[in-house]
């Protein structure tokens, strides 16, 4: 399983309220100084690996669907998957614009997932989801 | 014989009923179309009605643009049948790209119900033939993301070649360009609008007939076309 995102949001010149009354709703929170824009993330999931015809087929839709370009800007990544991790970690390093939290969310996906694989063998599941959840958060 | 107009319920539309229902009451013959629909055979003109159609989901008319009758109605647009699109309409509109720019969240952040002045910019369309420039009427106006906007070239091209042909007068209500009301393609067989014509028919409904002239405009078109 593959996972490509898009990002779309408002272009820089373009109003958006939505943000505005987020940036007043977090000002009133006391939350200060922090002016939010407001966006919409895609998660697109394959089978298979992510190709260079596959993120054009995505970029495509993107500019047809997902995103109006005459007031929206997109970007299209692909993100690593629990399973992927590895595989497109190495992609990803070779881009420029490496992301150290998407990288260490695949971390605490990894160490999930191997948690979950030894409590299995321990037979006590219950148990072990909470330990996965506890680990991922930690980590 | 009476023009036929076509009115397009998508899932989610509200005022096809009332379209429908100013389309008889002006004397034209109402013509029910359905989202799915692979054709608009039969009919003289086209109405892309208000509401939220498919839930304003993604974007308003973002989904609606890709609906199956929304092809026969680009098509028969393009070949120029009269098209209207009101508020939802309009959006739907710039989504399928027979007009240019987009409709944004109105700037005050509110949904806007209100009777809204408007300023006739253009008599040289299909639907505001009857209209004088510069005419001041008033139609009910409501929505929450009517803001229009387009980048310097699109608003340049649009004054200069006449195709503004709403603007709001007394007060901009939801932050559009230029205050921009209502806009036409280059033939003035398109045209989007904001404001609600068909709700502005009857006096037991409304503070004027403002609306009115849109469906004698074009029932007008039509028949000098014959």
């Amino acid at each position: 399983m593959a996972r490509v995102v898009v990002d779309v949001m408002p272009k820089p010149e373009i109003l958006d309220p939505q943000g505005k009354a987020v940036t007043g709703a977090l000002a009133r929170l006391g939350f200060a100084g922090m002016s939010v824009r407001q966006g919409k993330r895609f998660e697109l999931e394959f089978d298979g690996e992510v190709t260079e015809e596959r993120l054009a087929e995505v970029r495509r839709a993107a500019e047809t669907l997902l995103a109006n370009t005459v007031i929206e800007t997109f970007d299209v990544r692909v993100e690593p998957t629990p399973e992927s991790a590895g595989a497109v970690d190495e992609a990803q390093n070779s881009q420029a614009g490496n992301n150290q939290a998407e990288n260490n969310k695949a971390e605490n996906n990894k160490a999930e997932n191997s948690k979950a694989e030894n409590s299995k063998a321990d037979g006590s599941e219950a148990q072990s989801a909470e330990e996965a959840e506890l680990a991922a958060r930690a980590g | 014989m009476s023009p036929k107009i076509g009115v397009v319920t998508f899932p989610g539309s509200l005022d096809d009923q009332d379209a429908l229902r100013a389309i008889r009451k002006c004397g034209g013959e109402p013509v029910s179309l359905w989202h799915g629909d692979d054709n608009v055979d039969g009919v003289d003109a086209v109405i892309l009605p208000g509401g939220f159609s498919y839930g304003d989901y993604l974007r308003c008319g973002a989904i609606s643009r890709f609906a199956p009758v929304m092809a026969e109605v680009i098509k028969a647009a393009e070949a120029g049948m009269p098209v209207l699109g009101i508020c939802n309409g309009f959006q739907i509109l710039c989504e399928a790209q027979l007009l240019p720019g987009a409709l944004i969240r109105n700037d005050v952040r509110v949904f806007v119900c209100k009777d809204q002045d408007l300023q006739v910019e253009s008599v040289d369309t299909t639907w505001t033939s009857e209209f004088t420039v510069g005419q001041t009427i008033t139609l009910v106006l409501k929505n929450g993301e009517g803001g229009y906007v387009a980048d310097e070239d699109t608003l340049r091209r649009l004054e200069g070649e006449g195709r503004v042909v709403f603007r709001y007068l007394n007060g901009n209500p939801n932050g559009s360009f230029h205050d921009i009301a209502g806009i036409c393609n280059e033939r003035g067989n398109v045209l989007g609008l904001m404001p609600h014509p068909e709700h502005n028919i009857d006096p037991l409904t409304g503070p004027t007939q403002d609306g009115r002239a849109f469906f004698s405009s074009v029932f007008n078109f039509l028949a000098a076309k014959v």
